[in-house]
């Protein structure tokens, strides 16, 4: 049975994402689907069930060794409602697509649950076809975002940012082709990612101004806009970003300046921020805090270096992904049209 | 002749059917307890038109609603129940045959309902961390369920209950909780504002949840709220998907007069009772747990206006 081999398979990838080949939450997320395009095509499978027992097998096996790349585990779900989005349309051509439980659905149900056993024609086909137009979605996310550029950024406007992203440098130098506006980066201490954004923003000769994580709260007062990018944006609206990002939320609101969050749809999770202690974030080498050699100084003193900042959804102003423009109130409809209910413990 | 007798005998039975579920089975909620009765009536009914029926359900429905019971839970409850009457496929030659299909359709539902706990409990009880303190208003099914579900996943937790001075409900919610072994101290109402400091997040449950995304609830829920949101702590609230209905309350004197007094107090005057609910504003809530999953204060309309539109 190929179950040795799909083991071997995914161990094989793995270690490929752990290695650093693939970095970032873009480059995994399309390593994922190209995955999981193989394994549709390549192993054997009869009904939508096993396929999404495999994809579900598959996918537990890869969210164990990458427990912080969110962008991994919503492919992975976001595959599962592919398949069952086709099998369903495939049973039941003339009814409603709402496979979510809904009140409207316990009050109207007719049979029993559906637990998708029916072997369908040409379930494969319509799989892969939908897999490689999501695959085309993913391609164009960055430019479907960088394209709503001109619609916020105004003329002598004084937009800040946070830290490395390439969706926000793509938005602003789109923007900078027909705008003229500055742009202030925080360093984003203690790995100073800012630093490089500042370099890429001003070569393309937008004027740049880099300021330390400490002046946040002074310069925010003539800030207009503050235009940041994200790691994940969680199930309530809130976010996981680069650490610093809660005090820039937090100076905004108390200035009242709008905070507009670039992130494409498949960072979007459906976690809810349980607990601060419990899988959210990731503490990295504290040696950038508090040098090694600092010498007697390290074994008195407690040194954290965490990597990640929960932004509650209240001080999130606007989304932008791939789809247009979002409240954070309205992401719950998003994650239900992304992602099915039983797909939320894989 | 005879059958108006008999029409009388089995509305009369009513009172006495629904106060029996009540009083046995404790464990069920009034709303669930109604549809019960609504199913136990369609099942006996002798009557041989829609328009009968509906008017042996609508008297069946104010006789619940004037028995001493909160009737937030069971008004909405019976909508649910009259709207999945009005969406079965009536083409059927007999009205017997319909009434088949509605009965048959009752159970379906009913067996959703009655699951619906166990969804929720269990989605609940992964917020419930380890070394977690949590503040309960009073007794709630719903949370003790979730707890206890907790408990079997061997976490560690300690509760806070108030003591619900309306019925004393608090003593007995720590009772139960210390039978499943979850330590438990039960503070007064008035304490709430000082707890707050020490506790990690507030868990109720809800007698109905209004389509803003608020929540209908025990009296000293809105103050819980309010002193949850100053201190930040998140407040969470366990509550079936029937319990949804379609009141927009503004304000507290917003809520009609029948959920908030029993009906034996609402012919006394009323500026001299006490209410017993009150209504929580949907911005004081973090997060609402349903049997249609984990949802936000917004997705609360969101599902209603799929159902009624």
């Amino acid at each position: 049975m190929p179950r040795v081999k799909i083991y071997q398979f995914y161990l094989i990838k793995t270690s490929i994402l752990n290695y650093r080949e693939v970095d970032g939450s873009y480059n995994v997320a399309v390593a994922v689907v190209n995955l999981f395009k193989n394994l549709v095509t390549q192993e054997k499978w009869n009904t939508a069930k096993d396929l999404i027992n495999l994809i579900k097998t598959c996918g537990k096996l890869l969210v164990k060794e990458l427990p912080l790349q969110t962008s991994a585990e919503n492919m992975i779900r976001r595959m599962l409602k592919i398949v069952r989005d086709e099998y369903t349309t495939a049973c039941h051509e003339q009814e409603e697509l709402d496979i979510q439980e809904s009140l409207h659905k316990i009050v109207t149900s007719e049979e029993e649950i559906d637990d998708y056993s029916k072997t369908v024609a040409e379930l494969k086909d319509s799989i892969l076809d939908h897999i490689s137009e999501f695959h085309m979605e993913l391609e164009t996310s960055i430019e479907n975002i960088t394209k709503e550029a001109i619609k916020h950024i105004h003329t002598s406007e004084i937009i800040l940012t946070i830290g490395k992203s390439a969706i926000v440098e793509a938005f602003l130098k789109e923007a900078a082709k027909h705008r003229k506006f500055e742009v202030i980066v925080c360093e984003c201490s203690p790995l100073n990612y800012g630093h490089n954004t500042a370099i890429s923003l001003s070569q393309s000769k937008i004027p740049t101004t880099l300021i330390t994580d400490s002046s946040i709260f002074g310069i925010m007062g003539r800030v207009h806009k503050v235009i940041i990018g994200t790691h994940t944006v969680m199930a309530n609206g809130g976010l996981r970003a680069v650490c610093g990002t809660h005090s820039v939320a937090l100076a905004a609101k108390y200035y009242s300046v709008p905070v507009i969050v670039l992130a494409g749809l498949y960072k979007l999770s459906s976690q809810y921020l349980i607990s601060h202690e419990d899988k959210f974030n990731q503490f990295i080498s504290p040696e950038s805090v508090l040098k090694y050699s600092e010498g007697i100084l390290t074994s008195l003193v407690h040194v954290y270096n965490p990597t990640f900042d929960y932004v509650p959804p209240e001080l999130v102003t606007l989304f932008i992904s791939n789809a247009g423009g979002h409240a954070p109130s309205y992401v719950y409809r998003l994650l239900s049209e992304m992602y099915h209910q039983d797909d939320n413990d894989l | 002749m005879e059958k108006i007798g008999e029409r009388y005998s089995l509305l009369s039975y009513i009172r006495e059917y629904f106060c029996k579920i009540l009083h046995e089975e404790k464990d069920l909620s009034p709303g669930i307890a109604a549809i019960k009765t609504l199913l136990y009536v369609l099942e006996n009914d002798k009557s041989e038109t829609v328009q009968e029926l509906d008017s042996n359900f609508q008297t069946t429905i104010d006789i619940m609603r004037n028995t001493d019971v909160p009737v937030t839970s069971v008004a909405s409850g019976c909508e649910l129940f009259l709207r999945f009457i009005t969406f079965a496929k009536l083409d059927y030659k007999t009205f017997d045959e319909c009434k088949k299909v509605m009965f048959h359709r009752g159970k379906i539902f009913m067996k959703k309902l009655t699951n619906a706990r166990g969804k929720i409990a269990k989605l609940a009880s992964t917020f419930i961390t380890d070394n977690s303190r949590i503040l309960v208003h009073s007794k709630s099914r719903l949370v003790l369920k979730a707890m206890e579900h907790a408990v079997s996943l061997h976490k560690h937790f300690r509760v806070f209950v108030t003591y619900s001075s309306l019925d004393n409900s608090g003593k007995e919610m720590a009772d139960e909780l210390k039978n499943i072994g979850v330590p438990c101290t039960v503070i007064l109402d008035s304490a709430v504002g000082y707890i707050m400091e020490q506790v990690d997040m507030v868990m109720v449950g809800a007698e109905g949840v209004a389509e803003s995304g608020g929540i209908i609830n025990q009296i000293g829920s809105f103050t819980m709220a309010i002193c949850a949101k100053e201190m930040k702590k998140p407040f969470y609230v366990l509550t079936e998907s029937f319990k949804f209905t379609r009141l927009y309350p503004l304000n507290q004197r917003d809520l009609p007069n029948e959920f908030k007094y029993t009906s034996g107090h609402l012919r006394k005057d009323l500026s001299k009772e006490h209410p017993l609910v009150d209504y929580t504003p949907p911005s004081f809530i973090t997060l609402l747990f349903t049997d249609l999953g984990i949802l936000t204060p917004s997705a609360v309309s969101d599902e209603l206006i799929k159902l009624y539109l």
